[in-house]
């Protein structure tokens, strides 16, 4: 690579104007013989989306893992806001996929857990909670246990709490994967609305090639075993994104574009089954 | 505003009704008939075989009244109570620590499985001596053989429950960067708190009969050796008062325990689809 994966100085406020967020150089993680991915860069942006999606098992959790800092890696480096990720940061927050709400608190109380952690004051949890409660939908459930909301408004429940911090890094761990077709679609736009109205930096993980698009300013495919980057697609399509966006001939482009780069990857894989060279 | 989920219209279900649906009739008529039952066995077959002086339901039912306001039997059931709360108090306390330490950190695990698990299996009674030995025949032994009674169902069973926490709610703290400790004790306290309750249930049960095996052994006094005493002075019906007195705390620590899980735990058994 070039001068930038230099490791020691992260040029952090990229000389291009927008700063860059996320930084990660070489990266590779093994689980013993087994090797999940290996040289993985990336520069994801102030405020942008950048989708990732590979077929399962290609560890595209697994990097997410590593950048939230929740697991260690095997080689190179990621850098979050100018800081080396070795364990998890302030400033990043994750959605995770199982929705991981602590069944024994309120959505009050699951909303307020991550600034309670960050140490905000009684007051400040309770100005701030409500306030997310209401962004996602939420308002009327506050007293509510996940086990008596749906499981989207459990996810938006998952949402509020992570956003509650502020974070200036969303990751979002197939967020939606766990929730019924209609639902989902309900809660891309909702998050898609959510996003203009509070712009962060966002690495969305999925499986889904249309919500890769929808989503992402740059949808990234990870391929091969160990699975690297195969390609990265820019999405030109204009925002706001709405329902509109998925009629647009450019998205139904990029979407076959996306899905044909898996495809040539998932055929290759599906003949290589053991392994092969 | 937000658009929102379709199942949102939905309202909350209130729960209540529905463990209720049994109704007084179909929880409470089994129950009584099975008692009665005992009861007119129990009557019947003293009465046909047995001297008079044996205690029979009639006569154990005829006793209570006075008994119940005898100063010897109030002091000694108040004396053997209160032994068994505060051993109960600390069993809980250090048990639950313990336990907490031997389910989070596989060295603690390594270090004190067996010992824990070996100690649980030796019946208190054997223990018993030793401890009189070292305490003497004081209600400092009867004290601990209540906390040994009662101290390794709750590390047992707390053990269990912090290491089934599932990975996930680890995940979530770590990743909002929760403090270890917190983690210990706001995550997997939580989260293992059914099986801590079950272990409390346990717990009762044996500090009871611990405490009374060692009245039985130390004659220290207390609601064991009340009855200890009174069959042994062919009293038999005053000795049954104090047997089901003994009987309802059994009951008593049960019904209070599952009151406690509605009360304290309504997401528990019910939260399979957020887990």
């Amino acid at each position: 690579m070039d001068a930038i994966a230099s490791p020691s100085v992260p040029d952090v406020k990229g000389a291009s104007g927008a700063g860059v967020r996320i930084r990660v150089r070489g990266l590779a993680k093994r689980y013993g013989a087994l090797e999940v991915f290996r040289s993985i860069d990336l520069d994801v942006g102030d405020c942008e989306i950048l989708s990732i999606v590979g077929p399962s098992g290609c560890g595209k959790t697994t990097l997410l893992r590593c950048i939230d800092g929740l697991i260690p890696v095997d080689e190179g480096e990621i850098w979050v806001n100018g800081t080396r990720v070795t364990q998890p940061i302030a400033g990043m927050a994750m959605v995770f996929q199982h929705f991981g709400l602590f069944p024994w608190k309120t959505v009050y109380g699951n909303v307020a857990y991550g600034l309670k952690m960050a140490g905000a004051s009684k007051a400040e949890i309770a100005e701030r909670v409500p306030h997310f409660i209401a962004m996602v939908g939420l308002k009327g459930f506050e007293n509510a246990y996940p086990y008596q909301i749906s499981g989207g408004m459990q996810q938006r429940c998952g949402l509020a709490r992570a956003l509650a911090v502020e974070p200036s890094v969303l990751l979002m761990d197939e967020p939606f994967a766990a929730v019924d077709a209609q639902t989902r679609e309900i809660l891309q736009f909702e998050l898609l609305r959510i996003w203009e109205q509070r712009p962060t930096t966002m690495l969305f993980v999925t499986h889904s090639i249309e919500e890769a698009v929808l989503m992402g300013d740059r949808v990234i495919v990870l391929k091969g075993r160990p699975s690297s980057i195969a390609e990265t697609i820019v999405v030109d399509l204009p925002r706001p994104r709405t329902r509109e966006t998925l009629r647009e001939p450019r998205f139904a482009a990029l979407r076959e574009h996306v899905w044909s780069t898996l495809l040539s990857e998932a055929r290759r894989a599906e003949f290589e089954v053991g392994g092969g060279l | 505003m937000a658009s929102l989920d379709a199942s949102l219209a939905k309202p909350i279900a209130k729960e209540a009704p529905r463990r209720r649906a049994l109704g007084v009739s179909g929880v409470f008529l089994p129950r009584l008939l099975a008692g009665l039952a005992i009861v007119l066995v129990w009557e019947a077959s003293v009465r046909a075989f047995l001297p008079a002086y044996v205690a029979k339901p009639s006569t154990v039912l005829l006793a209570i009244p006075k008994t119940v306001v005898d100063a010897a039997f109030l002091a000694a059931t108040a004396d053997t109570l209160g032994a068994v709360a505060q051993g109960l108090g600390i069993a809980v306390v250090i048990g639950t620590l313990v336990g907490l330490v031997i389910g989070r950190s596989p060295t603690a695990d390594r270090m004190l499985r067996h010992y824990v698990n070996g100690f649980y299996a030796v019946p208190m009674i054997v223990i018993l001596p030793l401890l009189s030995l070292w305490f003497g025949y004081t209600s400092a032994t009867r004290l601990a053989t209540i906390v040994y009674a009662a101290i390794f169902s709750i590390v047992v069973n707390v053990s269990d429950g912090a290491r089934a926490v599932p990975r996930e709610y680890m995940e979530v703290a770590r990743s909002f960067r929760a403090q270890r400790l917190r983690g210990l004790f706001e995550i997997v306290l939580p989260a293992a708190t059914p099986y801590f309750l079950a272990g409390i249930r346990l717990a009762a049960g044996r500090a009871l009969i611990g405490a009374v095996v060692a009245e039985f052994f130390t004659a220290i006094g207390g609601l064991g050796y009340f009855i200890l005493f009174m069959s042994r002075t062919f009293r038999h019906d005053e000795a049954f008062v104090g047997v089901a007195l003994l009987a309802a705390f059994g009951v008593g620590v049960d019904v209070f325990v599952a009151w406690c899980t509605r009360r304290f735990l309504p997401w528990y058994r019910r939260d399979e689809r957020s887990a």
